[in-house]
């Protein structure tokens, strides 16, 4: 039984990893850039939807508004201040480190703007659903309805991103716009509107990240810090490159940090999960899921 | 003073006159400004590494606050357990955290860009937690790093009133001093211009010989030695080692100063590292000043420090210090 409960934690665990790590690899795709700040716009359209449910008692008016909300910060941030970095920076030894540098000043930026806002103690961002597990005869275990919620949610942003990417047109110009932008620019895709697109579509899945997560615990500022760590753990194991790796990487993770925790201890998670990413890495070091000779970026 | 034209005794000379000036000038200061010098110093010898590694082999880690926990950690064992005197304490600090660093340099040489950043990410989150898995390293509560009292002899050259923060400013200073001066010969030698090589070009690199492997482990090597030198160092300033002294924000921190300084530009470090401590000063001074609240207080320095980075990178990515070296770049790059 404990074995099932801790597949079940793990699930749940691994498919909010696998949504940050969707949005960091859409973003990478797109813009050869590692979102840092992810964890801060995620938080923000959380603070978003905590405000409208403030106001409207409604946590399904609040969902899609965080997420749009993403989507449009997402986007914003891209137009205003990536586009810019991009042109101005482009040699030198900072040119490496730059965007690096860059999305953890936004991370920083959009933090303390949120503390200014709304303060840094922890808010209750409460839900409908029951936070207690299902109940099967006498065993209770520790999935609960907010569980199944943030499982399906992973799911549904899964299936329309699948869609999307392999049905439409749009998706067609975002794969090509990442595969080889140059070229796909000679094939009349106009690139820098696509890969705006590709930071909207990062912001919203990072939205509903947060907005899923969230009422299993607290809202403060940094509140999201840890998922990041997760989710580009996950998208690094997973090949940064790769939808399909990013999901599984997630739920990799999620599952082994949740054996670990139960057979282990609390304490040594992260320090294993640096062992799991180290040891993938010097197998494959593009990750599992990685383009082996991937483009030079 | 610290440009190539100038020999390694020059430089050492200029170094020389610095410290002493340094030194002297403690004399006239209070002691949260001694503390505060003594904290230029870690940040300084900690920025140094980050400047080695990234701006010269063009490695990124976003880990150092990991590998400066390891040194602090090592060297409090060492002066607690073993009773070692303070400097072989140090000594052992940066023992182990070079030999630490190297087996993490095999590693990321193997790795690119956001593969070792996301390797090293995962090191400085998970790494202060093992602090808690063995009695010996002392939980939460940390060990303890009290190196006492300045020795006799001081005391004896500089009169009675010598306080321990002085004391911790004159080592420090003068072993950053020192280290600025190793690294800028280190630098301007044969394998700081490999590592440059190296980063500018791996192919043609390997194609005049030189090992790109070789030469990224051992500049892994050689900034994790400093960086677990600064951990020493700044556990003896806090007079105590935790798992919290070493949160993932102080890998940021050190990464901000780096950036500041100008990645590379050794320089600039000093720069950087006043910066750094700078910073809360400043804007706590500005919090007061806007009416002191809570949110205020909690936030500008964050604030501040980021717009700061944000700045620094989009309009002086060579440092604040620096103008018109962007040019001069183009030009050796084109």
């Amino acid at each position: 039984m404990i074995f099932i409960d801790t597949l079940l934690l793990g699930i749940s665990s691994g498919a909010i990893y696998s949504l940050m790590a969707l949005a960091l690899v859409l973003v990478w795709r797109s813009t050869r850039v590692v979102n840092f700040a992810q964890a801060s716009q995620a938080v923000l359209s959380t603070y978003v939807g905590y405000e409208i449910t403030m106001r409207t008692h409604n946590y399904w008016v609040s969902l899609p508004v965080a997420i749009l909300f993403g989507a449009a910060l997402g986007s914003s941030i891209d137009l205003l201040f990536m586009f810019y970095l991009a042109k101005k920076v482009r040699s030198g030894p900072i040119a490496e480190i730059a965007p690096v540098i860059a999305t953890l000043g936004l991370l920083g930026l959009l933090q303390s703007i949120i503390g200014l806002i709304w303060g840094n103690s922890f808010l209750q961002y409460s839900t409908p659903l029951s936070g207690k597990g299902f109940t099967f005869g006498n065993h209770t275990v520790p999935f609960s309805p907010q569980n199944l919620l943030i499982v399906l949610a992973t799911a549904l942003v899964l299936i329309v991103f699948g869609v999307v990417f392999k049905f439409t047109n749009l998706g067609l110009a975002l794969r090509a716009a990442s595969f080889q932008p140059e070229i796909a620019q000679l094939a009349g895709i106009r690139v820098g509107r696509i890969r705006n697109i590709g930071w909207a579509f990062a912001g919203a899945a990072g939205a509903v990240a947060g907005a899923v997560i969230t009422p299993t615990s607290v809202l403060s500022p940094n509140s999201l810090d840890l998922l990041l760590v997760s989710g580009f753990i996950a998208a690094v194991m997973g090949g940064l490159d790769s939808l399909v790796g990013a999901v599984i990487g997630g739920l990799v993770l999620g599952i082994g940090f949740a054996f670990i925790l139960q057979y282990v201890g609390s304490s040594v998670t992260f320090l294993a999960g640096f062992f799991i990413l180290v040891i993938v890495l010097l197998i494959r070091p593009r990750g599992l899921f990685g383009h082996q000779l991937g483009r030079h970026a | 003073m610290l440009k190539r034209r100038h020999s390694p005794l020059q430089r050492g000379g200029f170094l020389l006159v610095c410290g002493v000036v340094l030194l002297v000038a403690s004399n006239f200061v209070d002691e949260l400004r001694s503390y505060q010098g003594a904290q230029v110093a870690v940040y300084l010898v900690a920025i140094s590494s980050i400047i080695l590694l990234t701006g010269y082999s063009g490695q990124i880690s976003l880990g150092h606050g990991a590998i400066m926990a390891i040194g602090s950690y090592a060297a409090a064992l060492a002066f607690t357990l073993w009773n070692f005197s303070f400097e072989f304490a140090i000594l052992f600090g940066m023992l182990v955290g070079t030999l630490a660093g190297f087996i993490l340099g095999v590693a990321a040489a193997r790795l690119s860009g956001p593969y070792l950043a996301g390797t090293t990410l995962a090191l400085a989150v998970g790494l202060p937690s093992i602090a808690d898995q063995f009695k010996v390293l002392g939980g939460e509560q940390g060990l303890n790093f009290d190196i006492g009292d300045p020795p006799g002899w001081i005391k004896k050259f500089e009169g009675s009133d010598f306080t321990q923060y002085k004391w911790f400013f004159w080592l420090m200073a003068i072993v950053a001093l020192f280290v600025i001066w190793a690294i800028t010969n280190l630098l301007q030698s044969s394998y700081g211009r490999n590592w440059r090589a190296a980063r500018n070009n791996p192919v043609a690199a390997s194609l005049a010989g030189i090992n790109v492997v070789r030469g990224k482990v051992l500049a892994f090597t050689v900034s994790s030695a400093l960086a677990s030198l600064a951990g020493a160092l700044f556990g003896i300033l806090l007079g105590i080692v935790t798992p919290s002294a070493f949160p993932l924000a102080l890998s940021f921190t050190i990464l901000t100063g780096a950036v500041l300084a100008g990645v590379g530009n050794l320089a600039g470090s000093i720069a950087g590292a006043v910066v750094l401590v700078a910073i809360p000063e400043f804007s706590g001074a500005l919090a007061t000043h806007l009416g002191s609240s809570q949110k205020l207080t909690a936030n500008l320095p964050g604030l501040v420090t980021s717009l700061l980075l944000i700045f620094v990178v989009l309009f002086k990515p060579e440092g604040l210090l620096q103008k018109n070296r962007a040019k001069s770049i183009k030009q050796l790059n084109s």
